[in-house]
């Protein structure tokens, strides 16, 4: 059987509901990390795994349609990181469709460099609105250590990401590889969009 | 089942004007103070914001908003104060602290950026129901799919805090520790997550159903559960903000 494109444009009705589940599962991320005191985000696992399902489109949507809940809900600045929410969908969307997230040793590669991507598009987001912050306190501590004996809010700005996005990141993409691995077949062969229907007559 | 938008049931003029001028109003709030960068132009708009939230009886509920906003804002006037790279000229000294002018006029800056952007969008969040904005956009032409996926996201999130609270219920009769050390609130993590997100997506197969069969998918024009809602004056207030955008635009060329 022919592997349709993973660029396809034509959303099925499963992807359209893939994209809302998707976007409740990162919001019960941050809550659980947020009830258990866990110093992570954790807040991007329905993305990761929409894309997993659906590809990079259905991934980069539910990334942004999250931020604009986000926005709507909690905290009106999550418009602007939208960005970085739907470069987390579209590089996992092609890494996995490239087959780059099919073991847990990849699964770990591949939680690195999303976790570099959404450091390199959140950074210059950071300068902009919060001066170079993010907000976590370990990353904000290592920002202020390294602002205070560099002169390169650039780099104390990435560094702060980094120690914050890449353990982040590398979590969310095992946690849903897991995930992933546990779904029964036919629902992810609800969304493998084949669109041959063999018939017996 | 608890509502996770913001939105809050009042009678104001706020809440009457229509979602796609709280939307212009929103642009302006923000456009205006980068087109003219003055301290004066960022607290007029800021205050315009406040009064606005103020009519709608909303005032208070933008409280926890602002103080999560203002939690992040006092680390970044403290950092900037003391560490900014371009820091020279001392303001004060507070033992062996000191606090540097060109830092602390920068945190200022981010400050009002800040403020102004989250007071603007209060007033489109706590005085406009989702649905409702969800359908004036579609009605601008936003795809009906789009409309359902964020309309769908307010039903979808209380369920699934539902299913998170029984679950959590569940592991902890099984023995789950949810305090300690950080590894042990990492295990319980799992336990937790697992079933929910397995069980949401479960779902998904029966609800994709239903929308396939009540014709979700067919290209008929779509029709509306709800008449438009017009205020009378949104056109003249639409125009004065467009106004207002665009002549601060002309003052920056000109001067």
């Amino acid at each position: 059987m022919k592997k349709q494109s993973m660029w396809s444009l034509r959303l099925s009705t499963a992807s359209l509901v893939l994209i809302p589940v998707a976007v409740g599962v990162n919001y019960i991320g941050k809550l659980l990390a947020g009830l258990l005191k866990l110093p992570l985000w954790l807040d991007s696992i329905g993305t990761v795994l929409a894309a997993m399902l659906g590809g990079p489109i259905v991934g980069a949507l539910a990334g942004a349609i999250n931020n604009i809940i986000y926005g709507l809900t909690a905290d009106p600045i999550s418009f602007v990181y939208a960005i970085t929410s739907v470069a987390i969908g579209l590089v996992t969307g092609i890494l996995f469709y490239r087959g780059y997230i099919s073991s847990w040793g990849k699964a770990l590669g591949a939680g690195i460099i999303i976790g570099l991507v959404a450091t390199v598009v959140s950074t210059p987001l950071n300068i902009g609105f919060w001066g170079g912050q993010t907000g976590n306190v370990w990353g904000d501590a290592l920002f202020a250590a390294v602002l205070a004996n560099t002169d390169s809010t650039w780099l104390a700005s990435l560094l702060d990401e980094v120690v914050v996005d890449v353990p982040d990141k590398l979590l969310v993409v095992l946690i849903s590889y897991g995930i992933f691995m546990g779904l029964p077949k036919n629902i992810v062969q609800l969304y493998n969009q084949n669109d041959k229907v063999e018939t017996l007559d | 089942m608890k509502s996770i938008s913001l939105y809050v049931n009042r009678n104001s003029f706020v809440h009457d004007v229509d979602p796609i001028t709280k939307l212009i109003y929103i642009a302006f709030a923000i456009l205006v103070p980068i087109i003219v960068p003055s301290f004066t132009i960022s607290f007029i708009c800021v205050g315009i914001s406040l009064v606005l939230l103020a009519f709608a009886k909303v005032l208070r509920k933008t409280v926890p908003v602002f103080s999560f906003v203002f939690l992040v804002l006092i680390t970044v006037v403290i950092i900037q104060g003391l560490f900014k790279p371009e820091n020279e000229t001392v303001l004060f000294q507070l033992g062996p602290i000191t606090m540097y002018q060109e830092g602390l006029l920068f945190a200022l800056t981010i400050t009002l950026r800040v403020l102004t952007i989250v007071s603007a969008f209060m007033i489109l969040v706590l005085t406009t129901k989702p649905s409702e904005l969800v359908e004036s956009l579609v009605r601008k032409g936003m795809s009906p799919s789009i409309g359902y996926m964020i309309v769908s996201v307010f039903q979808i999130i209380p369920e699934m805090m539902a299913a998170v609270s029984t679950i959590t219920d569940a592991q902890r009769a099984r023995g789950m520790e949810t305090e300690g050390s950080f590894f042990v609130r990492f295990k319980a993590f799992l336990p937790l997550m697992g079933p929910v997100v397995l069980g949401a997506l479960i779902n998904t197969k029966e609800r994709a159903m239903a929308l396939e069969v009540r014709g979700f998918n067919s290209q008929v024009q779509k029709t509306y559960l709800y008449e438009e809602k017009t205020y009378a004056y949104s056109r003249l207030i639409r125009a004065l903000l467009l106004l207002a955008i665009a002549g601060a635009l002309v003052w920056r060329i000109l001067s």
